[in-house]
């Protein structure tokens, strides 16, 4: 019994100092951030109860729902562009994996992953310009009008969506390309004796077996197009007019600009549960496979 | 056979193009921040600067405090990982090596938390940091990017595929768990360790949004934060903006030429089951 009681306070040690971090910066924020978000919070320090107001004035807000309408536009066109770009590097790599070359390849694919979310903003930015950017440029040499993408309402989403790909499609690429080297040569040699076209192999074989990977993929992929912030600031600043602001931004503006942290907690609630949701659906979707 | 080796030849060839479309944006990023202004509006744009000059990373570097951003964006970086690998390696030894009741249940608490991004809790963690008096501070920044679950993930995924019969060796004569946790499971995990010291480093690195609100001062700035200031300050000044951003991406770059093969083989096992 005794040492039973040991080996419970043992284990409780090994996990306590990670559980002590979990608790007091990841769970417990959560909780203390809704919390805030029930009162109105004065800029001196009082704080007053208010029940679900912060939550009923965001509703009424018609900047809070282009927010979220932007935030979904861009969510909608940058997770399969993210997701897909990288399945298909990829497959490029997968398929030139014989070759020396490759390697370099794939770590000009994947470097931009490593760059900062500001150094992306500024590079792509400066690309874009409407009077000197080289792809505006190099666009109307070829004949083509294009649109000023960052200065143009419609497109200003769809550009940072592009400039968000470039940057994160390379770590999708090594998940894809490690899932796509856990396949059985075996299983592709058979499916050809059969005599399966190549198409037939992508569909029949590759993606039913890379179903895990590809749920992880989008998973991870759909936290961080929700929580898109800064690639936007550096790029428009939710320009032009309002056209970009996504929520972390009206998050950040009402918490630090207009002082209205209820309000903003409340926002952060409203993103946790989109992400809640969201992740829930892809695994019902996607059927889970627990990797324990 | 001799058309699947031109298939095969034209595919790298499309790859190598398409890898090279990939990365000239850092290699324009690059010429851009030695270019003098009128070469860097001068149409047609020019690929090879015709007269380079260092003008612009003086400027960076004299008139801003961007090496104490550098520094303050490794001091972040390195207690974020140190402390990481600290607080995750007995967890996931306890998660993995030892059996308990309840065990797997908790361990999933833990990893569906990778649910709750360090964005969502941005206000609550300002009030926590102001009410500790730690605004603005290293630890500020740090502390909340210590509990994520990758690191409990990690390691736990590699203890539970080495053999159990060498813990039970070590249990015969005599060792706890404590010492077969050092002896026998950390030399055997480096190259997990070294996933993850990875991961968290490029993490910490790079993290922008609660940074720059935990941040005030620009004595304190870490790199992403500072980039961010010059941008206020220069618009569309692209040399200067884009010196800024070279001398950033320089380390990186330099670290990314030498360990290629250990920070692809890192990554890829921070997103591989």
């Amino acid at each position: 019994m005794k040492r039973r009681y040991g080996r419970t306070v043992e284990i409780a040690l090994f996990i306590l100092p990670f559980a002590a971090f979990w608790i007091l910066f990841r769970l417990g924020p959560v909780l203390y951030g809704f919390f805030i978000s029930l009162y109105r919070w004065d800029p001196l320090g009082d704080a007053k109860f208010i029940g679900a107001r912060n939550y009923l004035n965001l509703a009424r807000d018609p900047r809070f729902w282009n927010a979220l309408v932007n935030t979904l536009e861009f969510a909608a066109i940058a997770i399969p562009l993210i997701v897909g770009i990288g399945l298909v590097l990829a497959l490029f790599i997968f398929a030139g994996r014989k070759r020396r070359v490759t390697t370099w390849l794939e770590a000009g694919f994947f470097f931009p992953y490593l760059l900062t979310v500001s150094v992306v903003g500024l590079i792509w930015r400066w690309l874009l310009d409407p009077d000197f950017g080289v792809v505006l440029i190099t666009l109307r040499d070829m004949g083509i009008s294009p649109p000023v993408f960052l200065n143009e309402p419609r497109w200003a989403i769809p550009a940072i969506a592009l400039a968000t790909a470039w940057w994160l499609a390379g770590y999708r690429m090594l998940l894809f390309r490690a899932a796509l080297e856990d396949i059985p040569d075996e299983f592709y040699e058979a499916a050809r004796i059969d005599g399966a076209s190549g198409p037939r192999i992508f569909f029949s074989i590759v993606v039913p077996l890379l179903r895990p990977a590809i749920l992880f993929a989008l998973v991870l992929t759909t936290i961080s197009g929700f929580i898109v912030f800064g690639q936007v600031l550096i790029m428009t600043a939710g320009g032009p007019g309002r056209a970009s602001e996504v929520l972390a931004m009206y998050l950040y503006r009402f918490g630090f600009e207009y002082l209205e942290m209820g309000q903003a907690a409340a926002v952060g609630m409203v993103l946790f549960l989109i992400i809640l949701g969201l992740t829930m659906v892809s695994f019902r979707w996607l059927g889970y496979e627990s990797s324990l | 056979m001799t058309a699947s080796k031109l298939g095969s030849r034209l595919l790298v060839a499309v790859v190598a193009a398409l890898a090279l479309l990939w990365v000239a944006p850092i290699a324009w990023m690059f010429t851009t921040g030695i270019k003098p202004a009128p070469e860097i509006f001068a149409l047609p744009p020019t690929w090879i600067p015709q007269r380079p000059t260092l003008d612009h990373v003086r400027e960076v570097l004299s008139r801003w405090p961007f090496l104490r951003w550098a520094l303050n964006s490794v001091v972040v970086a390195g207690a974020t990982t140190v402390l990481s690998v600290l607080v995750s390696v007995p967890a996931a030894y306890a998660f993995s090596r030892l059996r308990w009741r309840g065990r797997d249940a908790i361990f999933l608490v833990f990893l569906s938390s990778m649910l709750i991004p360090l964005e969502v809790n941005v206000i609550p963690l300002y009030f926590l940091m102001n009410r500790l008096h730690l605004l603005n501070t290293y630890p500020a920044v740090f502390l909340p990017m210590i509990g994520m679950p990758i690191g409990i993930f990690l390691l736990r995924q590699f203890y539970i595929n080495i053999p159990g019969e060498l813990d039970d060796a070590a249990r015969v004569d005599g060792c706890g768990n404590l010492r077969i946790l050092w002896h026998v499971i950390l030399p055997l995990s480096r190259p997990a360790l070294a996933a993850l010291v990875i991961y968290m480093f490029t993490f910490a690195w790079n993290e922008f949004f609660w940074s720059m609100i935990a941040l005030s001062s620009p004595q304190m700035f870490t790199l992403p934060i500072g980039l961010r200031a010059l941008q206020g300050a220069y618009d569309i000044d692209y040399g200067v903006l884009m010196a800024g951003a070279a001398l950033a991406v320089l380390p990186t770059l330099m670290l990314f030429l030498f360990l290629r093969g250990s920070i692809i083989r890192g990554i890829t096992m921070t997103a591989h089951k």
